[in-house]
C-alpha cells in the first residue's frame, strides 16, 4: 500500500491549494450583496425567458449505455494485456471471440443509426450534394452584377 | 514483473522515507503549477506570433509573469454564485476537475534513479502497480466535474456544453483505453515505470515504432478530443454556447477551471510521452555527477514539443461539427483500435496469425461499411427508431435554383429591376 501514499498526499496537497485558493478569494474579494440582474442566468443581457431544457436528445443517454458496454469491454482487455505473453495463442483467440461478439454489437448499433448525430443526411435528400462545382457557380452566380459593373 | 520503488523496499515507512516522499509531492506541486504558468503564456504567446501578433509582453521580461498577474488579479475578483445555481454542487465541481489533474501527474515517471543520504528513489512521485489505470480513472472523475459544474449553474449554454462534454469525453475514452490495451501487450505491466523501462535503449524500441505508430495517432486524435482542445472544443464553441461549462463561474472557480484545462494538457502530453515516446529515455553524455539530469531534460523537451503539438493544433484547425465528432470517435477511432490491438496481438503470436487477423479485420471493415449504409438509409426511413436531430429546413428556392441549375424557375420581376438599378449606381 506504500506504493499510494505519495498519491494520498499530493490528493491532499491538491484539495488544500483548491480550498486555501477559496479562502484567499473570500478574504481579498469584494463583499457586495450582487444585485438581482447579476445573479440572473447569464444570457447576454437579456432577461431569461426559459428554464434551462430538462429534457435531452434521447442520444446523448444512448451513447452513455453504449459507452458502458465498451468500457467494461476496456476492462476486460487489461488483465488479457498484462498476461498475454504466458496465455500466447489460447489468450489471443478468446480475445478475438470475445471482439468478435463487440464487434456485433457494435454493427448492429451503427445499422440501427443508433450511433448517428447530426442532419447531413436529412439536407442532402432534397438537394444534390455540394461540390466545389456548385460553389462556384453559385458565387458567380451571385457576383455576376458586379463583373459586368466592373 | 513489477518494479516498486526501491524508496520502500528498504525498513518500512521510517520518517526519513516519509520525508522524501513528502518533499517530492511538493516539489512535483511546484513543478506543475510553474509548468501550466509557463504553459499558458506559452500558448498565447506562440498563437500570437502564428496570428501576427505581439501576445503578452509588459509584465516581466517577455510577458513571462503575464499568468501570475492574472491570477493574482482573478483573486481580487468578485465571487459569485448564481441564483438559480445549486450551491453546494457548484462549490464542489472545482475540487472534481483540480484535484484529478494534479493526481494524473503522479505516476509520471519524470527521471531516472536518484540517492540521496543512503535512500535511492525514482524521479516520480508515486509508481504504484496500477500506474496507467489511475490515469484512466482521473480523466473519468474529470468528466463528473465537468457534467456537474454545467448542470448545477441552472444556465442554459453551461448545462448543454456539459451534456455534450461529457458525452464526448465519454465517447473517446473508449478509444483512448483500447490504444493503452495495445501498449500493454508489449509491456506487460500496468506500472508505468515499467512501461518506460521497456522502451529503453534508443528510438526504435519506443512503443511508437514497436506498435506500428498507428495507436499513437489514434491515442494523439482521443487525448486532443478527451482534453477538450482544440479542433474538438465544441464544449466551449464561442459561436453556440457563449463559454461552456464555466459561463457562470467567476473569480477563483474559473481561474481553477483554467488552471485544470493547462494542467491537463501538459500531463496528457506527459503520459504521450510514457507510453510512446519511451518518457525519460535518451543518450546520456558520460559526465560525472550530472548523468541523472539528462532524463529529466529529454523528457521535458518530450513534453514541451507536445504542448506545442497542442498549440499548433488551436492554431491551425477550424472546429469540427459535434456530429463529426461522434462519427470519428465511434465509427472510426474505436473500430480502429480495436482492429490495429488484435493485429498486434496476433503478430506477437507468429506472422501467420496476423495474416489471419489482418483478413479478419478487412472483412470486419467491409461489414462495418456496410452496416454504415443500412444505418444512414434506415435513419431516413419513416419507421425510424430514434427521431432525427435538429431536422433544419431546406435552403431557399433561390438558393436551390443557383445551386442546381436548371429547374423550373423564375426570377420575380422586381428582383431584376433592382439588380440592374445597382449596375447604374456602380
Amino acid at each position: 500500500m506504500n506504493a499510494y501514499l505519495p498519491v494520498f498526499i499530493l490528493m491532499i496537497v491538491g484539495i488544500l491549494f483548491a480550498g486555501l485558493s477559496f479562502v484567499a478569494s473570500g478574504l481579498l474579494a469584494p463583499r457586495k450583496k450582487p444585485t438581482a440582474a447579476k445573479l440572473a442566468p447569464y444570457e447576454c443581457g437579456i432577461v431569461p425567458e426559459r428554464e434551462p431544457p430538462q429534457r435531452f436528445p434521447v442520444r446523448f443517454y444512448l451513447v452513455a449505455m453504449i459507452f458502458i458496454v465498451f468500457d467494461i469491454e476496456i476492462v476486460f482487455m487489461y488483465p488479457f494485456a498484462v498476461v498475454f505473453r504466458q496465455l500466447a495463442l489460447f489468450g489471443f483467440l478468446e480475445v478475438a471471440a470475445f471482439s468478435v461478439v463487440l464487434f456485433a454489437a457494435l454493427l448492429y448499433l451503427v445499422s440501427n443509426g443508433a450511433l448517428s448525430w447530426g442532419p447531413a443526411v436529412i439536407l442532402t435528400r432534397g438537394m444534390p450534394s455540394r461540390t466545389s462545382e456548385s460553389t462556384i457557380t453559385r458565387i458567380s452566380a451571385t457576383k455576376s452584377t458586379d463583373g459586368q459593373a466592373a | 514483473m513489477t518494479a516498486a520503488d526501491p524508496l520502500f523496499s528498504g525498513s518500512g515507512l521510517t520518517l526519513a522515507v516519509f520525508l522524501i516522499v513528502l518533499i517530492k509531492v511538493v516539489v512535483a506541486f511546484a513543478v506543475l503549477m510553474g509548468a501550466v504558468t509557463m504553459m499558458i503564456w506559452f500558448e498565447r504567446k506562440a498563437i500570437s506570433d502564428m496570428q501576427s501578433r505581439i501576445g503578452p509582453n509588459r509584465v516581466g521580461p517577455w510577458g513571462l509573469l503575464q499568468t501570475l498577474a492574472d491570477g493574482i488579479k482573478l483573486f481580487f475578483k468578485e465571487d459569485l454564485i448564481p441564483a438559480e445555481s445549486d450551491r453546494f454542487v457548484f462549490k464542489l465541481a472545482p475540487y472534481l476537475v483540480v484535484v484529478p489533474a494534479f493526481l494524473i501527474f503522479a505516476v509520471i515517471p519524470v527521471g531516472g534513479m536518484v540517492t540521496i543520504a543512503h535512500h535511492t528513489f525514482q524521479l516520480q512521485v508515486a509508481d504504484p502497480p496500477m500506474g496507467i489505470l489511475l490515469v484512466l480513472a482521473c480523466s473519468g472523475i474529470a468528466v463528473y466535474g465537468v457534467m456537474l459544474a454545467g448542470w448545477a449553474s441552472g444556465s442554459k449554454y453551461p448545462l448543454m456544453s456539459s451534456v455534450r462534454a461529457s458525452a464526448q469525453m465519454v465517447s473517446y475514452e473508449a478509444a483512448l483505453g483500447m490504444n493503452v490495451v495495445t501498449v500493454l501487450l508489449l509491456c506487460n505491466s500496468l506500472s508505468t515505470r515499467d512501461i518506460v523501462n521497456a522502451q529503453g535503449g534508443a528510438f526504435w524500441h519506443w512503443n511508437l515504432i514497436r506498435t506500428g505508430i498507428v495507436p499513437f495517432v489514434l491515442f494523439l486524435i482521443a487525448a486532443t478530443a478527451e482534453l477538450n482542445r482544440p479542433p474538438f472544443d465544441v464544449v466551449e464553441a464561442d459561436s453556440e454556447l457563449v463559454g461552456g461549462f464555466n459561463t457562470e463561474y467567476s473569480s477563483i472557480r474559473f481561474a481553477l477551471f483554467y488552471l485544470a484545462e493547462f494542467m491537463n494538457t501538459i500531463t496528457m502530453s506527459a503520459v504521450m510521452v510514457t507510453l510512446f515516446f519511451g518518457g525519460p529515455a535518451g543518450p546520456i553524455p558520460n559526465i560525472p555527477h550530472l548523468r541523472w539530469v539528462f532524463p529529466i531534460l529529454w523528457f521535458t523537451a518530450k513534453v514541451v514539443a507536445f504542448c506545442f503539438m497542442y498549440i499548433w493544433f488551436r492554431a491551425a484547425l477550424p472546429r469540427m461539427r459535434y456530429d463529426q465528432l461522434m462519427d470519428l470517435g465511434w465509427k472510426k477511432l474505436i473500430p480502429l483500435s480495436l482492429a490495429w490491438m488484435l493485429l498486434v496481438a496476433a503478430a506477437i503470436i507468429s506472422w501467420r496469425w496476423a495474416l489471419v487477423a489482418l483478413a479478419a479485420v478487412v472483412l470486419g471493415w467491409s461489414g462495418l461499411t456496410w452496416a454504415f449504409e443500412l444505418g444512414a438509409e434506415r435513419e431516413l426511413a419513416d419507421d425510424a427508431v430514434l427521431p432525427t436531430i435538429g431536422q433544419r429546413p431546406l435552403p431557399g428556392w433561390e438558393l436551390r435554383h443557383i445551386t442546381d441549375g436548371d429547374e423550373d424557375w423564375e426570377m420575380d420581376e422586381s428582383d431584376e429591376d433592382a439588380d440592374s438599378d445597382e449596375e447604374v449606381e456602380a
